[in-house]
Order: structure tokens, then sequence, then C-alpha cells
């Protein structure tokens, strides 16, 4: 008798347990991203630079500027919180008119003043990403209030109108705080508020922030009072999952409405299959082999030239990226103003010998290839060291963490590398500045960035970037753009391989999501759920 | 305890800081200019030489400041206070699974050694051992979750509900003291599948150690005493043989402890649980000194304290033991 209410009890208690588990839908006003959220550090505006943290950021602050969202994101430039601007005679002197009647979350109207304090509140931080905009606007001195819905902003060069937005476009820098609210929260030790901003929001987006516990969640709800009417949804909900796998089995299940960061092996699973869609965008992300010029024998361009067509840029997009990559040469990538639509090398081992026999080295070398041991950047490698093992060249792979690869890279100390670059703001001389402009490989370098760490000096094509940097003719600009792109791919110190899609699934039932090259500009505005 | 946990960090903070590898490169995306990373390099003390630096940390140790998290740009005491409950909870409720499947598995081994049971109990055991905890984990999310959908899936509660005020830390005990019983039934069922993934590794350990000293003690003449005094099966099992056995299972249960803590790891990963595992997972992966340092030390203090309370475990289990 003891041994069966035991028994009975027992099932009881496992029942209970997990019988009547029921499996609640997601709410339909409530949008649940299921995604590797761990790089989040803070929120505030003025440090952020990852994907992520802009992703999250975008949906809480506005700026002077915006783009158009979705596919043809950035083509053309829209009014933000200013619905005007003009430019002075000089080309110098820009002033924006605020549109009136914005609102922050706090309930304060959006005023020049606010504007000044948030440009100059990001200098004096001076957080890694102050680069975008010190490089033209150095000053708090260059920012000006004009009266309470005008501000003038000074650049030190002038700038046409397509970079001028990309860089006041830009997310976290660019962005509007509530200065009345972050001022209640600065002390003496801390003047800006950084403590407290990189928790709270005082923005003015769509959404404003009720919830962010570290390795956990992220939880916006709609802001009301938003200048442009309150968004469709009511909630936004970023579920902490770094785990690929389990955010797959979520989605499956319904306990999330997206899926941020599956393979592509895991999306493949889902196309086709019903109450899914998969959302693909080419990146602007830009993966490539770069051999240092600075390091014999990669000084020769017939070196360098060879490995470019000795890499099978066919089996790493279809073998490694599973199909889920755009090929592409240039360092402009796949949809931006200025991309150069080129594909100079393909794999012609023949080629390859024989430019590697002009430049000297008949029966190949020995070189260390550098790369981080994550997926797939490691298939990468792997399958350029198989290519160069073809025309005798062995490469000995060195797999290390992100932090030591990119101490080796800076202090220009690798042979070879495998990485990625992404894009910093809406404007091919965001890319131009750090693939083609080096003057001198030194410690006193203006730019010490790609081609820099490269050391890739070519005067000729540096002062070619600079011109361009000043044409303002959109036209003659975006044509300089692509004479320097060519160059880079002839003479330069990389291969490039190919952009990567962007892929998101999204249940059937969430409406209305289009994604940008730049996935962090995703707007959640407009999207909605039918059920 | 205290030498014991001051060395662990020495020893933590000089392999973290040999290292050739640069936390703040790290930190920073790939496009950040050199001026930045410079500027950084100072503001976390990294351009001071090492024994300056080891200095400096002693310190502020001394005055319970951990330092600041290069990677969180939080006190890293502070991280640690908000990343160790759910691991202590995690750990707390697979002890309890791999305690309450390992030991009846050990006493019906021992008790039918050699039968297919012994068999079957080992075999179950032995699988815990061998098979890595994110594999485990995921294997379970599949059937679980996945295909029957028995159980929740990851997470410490379900997306749309709102975590109980903290008080102290532990989901199911917060959502308890506030009275809030759905938030506390949910957040029982999201334990299950995590903690029975890092409960099985220990499975094996208890099981194999309970099973051979259970069937020592069987022999011993006290044992055949009981037995010819007339007194029930259960009661010899139980009261005289049970209660001997179990001085060598809590030694190992002691130190399994240390191995949850390595498997939770893994598992906080796969079940998306907001713990320490992961943050120092992280940390060490963002080459972040001062919160490697940190979870160093809260991992041997951990350890220290298990093996204290099995030392005290003895002294109730066996009167001839007694600590002065």
């Amino acid at each position: 008798m003891k041994k069966l209410s035991f028994v009975l009890v027992l099932s009881l208690l496992i029942f209970g347990l997990i019988g009547f588990s029921s499996f609640a839908k997601t709410p339909k006003d409530n949008l649940i991203i299921g995604m590797d959220t761990s790089i989040i550090v803070d929120l505030d505006p003025a440090r952020s630079y990852e994907l992520v943290t802009n992703l999250v950021i975008e949906q809480l602050y506005d700026g002077l500027v915006d783009f158009e969202g979705g596919e043809d994101a950035f083509k053309t430039i829209e009014p933000g919180l200013a619905k005007t601007w003009d430019v002075s005679d000089d080309g110098l002197t820009w002033t924006f008119h605020l549109r009136k009647g914005a609102k922050f979350h706090s309930g304060n109207e959006v005023t020049a003043e606010d504007v000044v304090y948030s440009f100059t509140r990001a200098l004096e931080l001076d957080f890694a990403p102050i680069w975008m905009l010190n490089q033209f606007v150095p000053s708090p001195d260059n920012i000006e209030k004009v009266d309470e819905y005008t501000v003038s902003i000074t650049t030190n060069t002038k700038l046409p109108e397509r970079l001028m937005a990309a860089i006041m476009g830009v997310q976290g820098i660019g962005f509007v705080v509530d200065k009345e609210v972050v001022e209640s929260h600065a002390t003496e030790e801390d003047p800006w508020a950084y403590d407290w901003l990189q928790r709270n929001d005082a923005g003015s987006g769509p959404f404003e922030l009720v919830e962010w516990s570290k390795n956990e969640r992220v939880v916006m709800k709609a802001f009301e009072g938003y200048w442009e009417g309150a968004p469709e949804l009511n909630k936004l909900t970023m579920l902490s999952m770094p785990e690929r796998t389990s955010q797959k089995f979520s989605l499956s299940k319904g306990d999330v409405d997206m899926a941020w960061d599956l393979l592509p092996n895991q999306v493949e699973d889902f196309r086709g299959r019903e109450g899914f869609e998969i959302i693909e965008q080419p990146a602007w992300d830009i993966t490539y082999l770069a051999m240092n010029i600075g390091q014999e024998p990669f000084d020769n361009v017939k070196v360098r030239k060879a490995i470019k067509y000795a890499i099978n840029y066919e089996a790493i997009i279809d073998g490694i990226m599973d199909g889920a990559a755009t090929p592409g040469q240039s360092f402009v990538p796949f949809g931006m103003a200025g991309y150069l639509d080129k594909i100079m090398y393909e794999q012609d081992l023949d080629k390859a010998k024989e430019l590697l026999e002009e430049a000297g080295y008949p029966d190949g070398f020995e070189a260390q290839l550098l790369c981080q041991p994550t997926s797939p950047r490691k298939e990468i490698a792997t399958q350029i060291q198989q290519d160069l093992r073809g025309i005798g060249i062995s490469a000995n792979i060195k797999q290390v963490v992100a932090s030591q690869m990119y101490e080796t890279y800076r202090a220009q100390e690798h042979e070879m590398i495998v990485a990625g670059w992404g894009v910093d703001y809406a404007d091919a001389q965001s890319l131009t500045m750090p693939f083609a402009h080096c003057r001198t490989a030194s410690d006193d370098a203006a730019v010490q960035q790609l081609a820099w760490r490269n050391m890739a000096v070519n005067p000729e094509l540096t002062d070619l970037v600079e011109e361009a940097n000043k044409e303002m003719n959109s036209e003659k600009r975006l044509e300089m753009f692509k004479e320097i792109q060519e160059r880079v791919m002839d003479w330069g110190p990389f291969a490039i391989m190919f952009y990567p899609l962007n892929q998101v699934i999204i249940k059937d039932n969430v409406k209305n999501l289009k994604l940008p090259p730049n996935d962090s500009y995703l707007e959640f505005f407009d999207v909605y759920k039918t059920s | 305890m205290v030498v014991v946990i001051l060395g662990v960090m020495t020893i933590a903070f000089f392999i973290s800081r040999v290292i050739p590898a640069n936390p703040v490169a790290a930190m920073l995306p790939p496009q950040a200019p050199p001026e930045a990373i410079e500027k950084a390099e100072k503001k976390w003390g990294l351009d001071k030489p090492i024994h300056m630096q080891y200095v400096a940390f002693i310190t502020k140790l001394f005055q319970g400041d951990l330092g600041t998290s290069i990677r969180t740009r939080r006190p890293v005491l502070d991280d640690l206070r908000r990343t160790l409950p759910a691991t202590i909870e995690l750990t707390i409720v697979s002890l309890v699974f791999g305690v309450g499947i390992g030991l009846p598995l050990g006493i019906i081994s021992a008790v039918r050694n050699g039968k297919i049971s012994d068999h079957l109990s080992r075999i179950f055991a032995i699988m815990g051992l061998s098979m890595p905890a994110f594999w485990t984990g995921i294997l379970l999310l599949l059937v679980f979750y996945y295909t029957l959908g028995l159980l929740p899936g990851p997470g410490q509660l379900p997306a749309y509900m709102t975590r109980p005020p903290r008080i102290t830390g532990l989901i199911t005990l917060d959502s308890a003291l506030a009275g809030n019983w759905a938030a506390f039934w949910s957040g029982v069922r999201h334990l299950i599948l995590p903690a029975f993934t890092l409960g099985w590794l220990s499975t094996a350990a208890i099981t194999r150690i309970a099973r051979s000293s259970m069937l020592d003690v069987m022999n011993e003449n006290y044992i055949q005493t009981a037995r010819m005094k007339g007194l029930r099966e259960s009661t010899v099992l139980l009261k005289h043989g049970l209660k001997n056995a179990l001085i060598p299972t809590i030694t190992v249960i002691g130190l399994r402890i240390a191995s949850l803590l390595e498997g939770a790891v893994l598992t906080e990963t796969v079940f998306s649980w907001p713990g320490l595992g992961r943050y120092s997972t992280n940390s060490f992966l963002a080459v972040d000194f001062p919160a490697v340092v940190g979870a160093a030390m809260v991992f041997a203090f951990l350890y220290s304290f298990s093996n204290l309370i099995v030392d005290l475990i003895y002294a109730y289990l066996d009167p001839r033991i007694r600590y002065s």
C-alpha cells in the first residue's frame, strides 16, 4: 500500500512537471527575437560600436538625418530629427532645421540645445567610434545653436552631401540624447553621466528601454509619443541565446518569432517550410585574405597576384559558405554607391605558377597564415592553404583568438591573414580610407588601417584617395572610387573573396521586416504580427 | 582557505597577463584606430610593468575592490553578484539530480550485484560521464523540447514572463518569496533539462563509489549481526549499511561540485543560462584580466567551501571524527 502511494505521488509530480505543459505562443503585440547578445556591454550611444548594440540603440534613438530602410537602404537620404538642411556658400557650414514637436521618452521636446549637447558629449567622452565624427568635426566649438530649432555644424573640409549625411546619420555618435535627463544624472566624477546612460535610455526613438539584463534579455516597449506615430508593435524582446541550435529549436517551437544567428545550413532547413520565411540580404561586410607587403616575398606584386589567382573562390562560397555569400572582389561592397562590379581573379593555377616563376619563386615558399579559430574563417584558411599548395606555397595556419590576432595584425607582424571588415558609415569614403590610404608604413602615418597594417605604401594611390575626398561632383566622385578599387584589386595586398549574406528567419506572421545591408540599421518601427 | 584563494588569484593574475594577447584589441572593433587602442591601454593601466600592476591589484583587493571588467566596464564584484546566483541555482538542482539518481542506482547495483539491473544502472551512469555536456544538452532539448514538447526550451523563464523582483537572485526562490507561483512553476520546469544535463555528469562518479562502498560495507560483521538480530532488510540496508557507505560517497560528491562548475560553462551556453560559467568563458575569450581573476576567486572559494562542508558532514556521519 505504502509502495503504491509512493509511486502514485511520484508519477503525479512528474506529470505535474511535464505533462500539463502548454506552449503559449508569443503574444501578438510582442516580437521576440532569439539572438546572441553577449557582445552588448553598454547602451551609451557615444560608445556603441558593435552590431548588436547598434541594433538596440537604433530603436531607442534618432539622429538628425536618416536613411531609407530595407533592401534599398542608404540609397536616399531622409530627414530625421532635422526636417531640412542647407549648406553655406563655402560648403563648410551645414545648418539643420529641426522638426518641431519631436519628443524624448521623458516628454521633453527635442531642441537645438540637445543636439549641441549630444555632439559635445560624444566629442568630450572621446570613445573609439568618435574618429568618424572628429575627422571632420574636430571640436565642440564647431557645433552651434542658432535658435531653439536650428543648429549649425562647421566641418574642417568641404563634404559632399552624402558623406555629411552618412556621418550625421551614423548610429551611436550621431544620435541625439535628452540633455535634461542625462545632465540630471551627472556627477562630479562623471560629468557626462556615462555611468547612468550605459544602462538607461534618454532617446527619442520609436521604442523605449524597459529592461536590459545582460546575457538574458533586452526588453523595449512602444513609445506612444513618437514623432512619426507609435510603432505597430507594443513590445520588442531580444532574448539572449548564444547557442544557435537553441535558437533553431525555439523558433521551430514558436517560443521566439525570429532567429538572428543561424548558420547557412540551419537556414536551409527552413527553406520552403510552412510557417517560416527567410529574409536575406547581401551584407556590407568584406571577407578577405591580406598579405603583408612589408614581408618578403609579398613585396613582389607578382607573388601577390599569383596568390590571388590560386584561390578557389567558388569552393569557398559554395562549399564553406553554403552559398550564403555574394562573390565580389571590390572593397566597396555590393549594393553601396561606388561599388565596382568586376571580378578580376578566377582560379587559374597555370597562370599563378607562371607568375610565381617570373617572381623568382618557381618552387614556391613557406609562409604563415593567421586566422581566428571560428567558423567560417578557419575553414576558409584551410581552403586557401590547400589552394596554395597547388602552386607550391606551403602556408602554415596559425589559429589565434581575436585579441591575439589583431595585436599581431596591428603591429604589422603577420605574413598572411584571413579577416573581415565591416562598414562604419554609409559612404564609400569609409572604405577608401582604410583600404587604400597609406603614405608611409611608419608609426606617424595619418591613417593606420588596413593598407597601413599590410604596409601597402602607395603615395600615388593615396593622392587619389585624398582627391576623391575633396570631389564634390557626386558622379565624378563615384568614378574615382571605382578607379581606386580597381588599382587596389590589381596591385594591393588584398584578395577579397565575398560579402556574406545576412540571413534571418522569421515566423510568417511577422510582416514588414526589411533587412538592410547593414543589419544593425534594421528598423522595427513598421514591423507587426498578424497573430 | 584564504591562502588557497589568494594563491589561485595570484596564479590567475600572472597567467592572464603573460599570454601574448591584448584585451583592448579584443574589445575594440577591428576598425579602431591605434590612438584609440593606446588610450584604452593607458586607461586600464596595461601600460605599466606587470609587478606594478600586481601590487595595485592586491592593494585594491584588500579594500574589497576586484577592479573593473574591461569587457563589461562594470565592477567585477557587481558582475559576479549578478551571474553567480543563476549558476548556484543550477548547480544545487543538478547536485540533487546527481545524488538523487546516483545514490539509489549505486545501492541497487550493490544489492543486485551482477544482475541485469546492476548492469543497466552502470551503463546509464557511464553514459552520463562519457557524453559531453553540450551534446547531452542539445540532445535533451531535441527530445523533450523540440520533438515531444514536454518541457520548456532554453532560458530561465519564457520571454513574455516578467522576472520576479530580485531578492536572492535565484529565480525559483525569488518568485516563491514574491508569491508569483506561475513564475515559480515555470522557473522549476526550465531548470529540469539543464540541471539534468549537468547532474548526469555526476551520476556516474556517485553511482560507482556508492556501489563499491556499499559492497564493502555489506560484508562487514556488524551487518551480519544486524541481520541475525532479525532486523528488517530495509533497516539493515539503509540504517546500518548506507550510513557507513556514505562517508566515501560524500567525499566524491564534494569533489563533484567543482566539476559541476566546470560543466556549467557548456550547459549554460546551450541553455541560454545567464550564469557565471558563461560570464567566465566570455571573459577568458576576451582576455578580460580583472574578470578572469575574479571568476577564479569565486571558483576557488566554492571549491574550498564545499570541501569544508564535506568535512563537517563527515563529523556528523562518523562520530569518531571530531575537529577541534
